[in-house]
């Protein structure tokens, strides 16, 4: 493992390419997996009511005299 | 849930005669050139073929067919093998050159007509999300494309000034 960002860039972009080129069958085999595994997601997180994170509106208050 | 399964599946209506042509486009055409990128829905791209004494084309007998064969409609969707299918007619000269010059890839022994690379390059140059773009720049750096092929269509559809701004956006340092 390197902590070079040049080689970690060129790793990352020989794995990109190298996924690029493998068979269009196996290709759209991982897009069917894809699919599965975005639709699970969603199905768990579909936002709810009660699920629904809100930050408190900053308070704005006269200074006290 | 597969897509080789749609793939068969319009094979067979193109060859029932329902769908004079199409051509597979947006994300999974995509992948026919670079790496897999998740998406909800296949987009496929069609030339209906129009009834006889009816001036307007209508996909009814498209529904019709693939629900007769256990699709189910989701909106504006065809749900074929799990998968939401859209079928879309050209919607401009571009989308209908690349429908015209489409080519054919195969999967696994199944015939699959796929949008070339230049002119879903160029598609994406045209609709211009942010999605888009980033395919663009997928398909730059990917080499996959002819720079001659994609000049070609660019200049052809008035989409020159689109590709200047996009180079000095993205591919300038």
């Amino acid at each position: 493992m390197s902590l070079d960002l040049e080689t970690i860039f060129a790793g990352k972009r020989a794995f990109h390419t190298n996924l690029a080129e493998r068979p269009i069958a196996e290709k759209l085999r991982m897009l069917d997996a894809l699919r599965e595994r975005e639709l699970a997601i969603r199905g768990r997180t579909a936002p709810s009511a009660s699920f629904v994170f809100r930050e408190d509106p900053a308070l704005f208050r006269p200074k006290p005299q | 849930m597969r897509i080789q399964e749609v793939i068969r599946t319009i094979n067979q209506m193109q060859a029932d005669g329902v769908i004079e042509r199409y051509a597979i486009g947006g994300a999974v055409g995509a992948t026919f050139y670079l790496e897999p990128v998740a998406t909800l829905d296949v987009d496929i791209f069609i030339t209906f073929n129009a009834e006889a004494g009816r001036l307007l084309v209508s996909p009814q007998p498209i529904f019709d067919y693939l629900i007769a064969r256990g699709g189910v409609m989701e909106g504006e969707h065809v749900v074929i093998a799990g998968w939401p299918v859209q079928f879309l007619p050209p919607h401009s000269p571009l989308v209908e050159e690349a429908l015209n010059e489409a080519v054919t890839q195969d999967v696994d022994g199944i015939p699959a007509r796929v949008f070339s690379a230049e002119h879903l390059a160029a598609i994406a140059l045209q609709t211009g999300r942010a999605k888009d773009k980033a395919r663009l720049l997928q398909f730059v750096e990917s080499g996959k494309l002819s720079a001659e092929r994609f000049q070609a269509i660019i200049k052809r559809h008035h989409l020159v000034a689109a590709w200047d701004k996009f180079e000095t956006q993205f591919l300038t340092p």
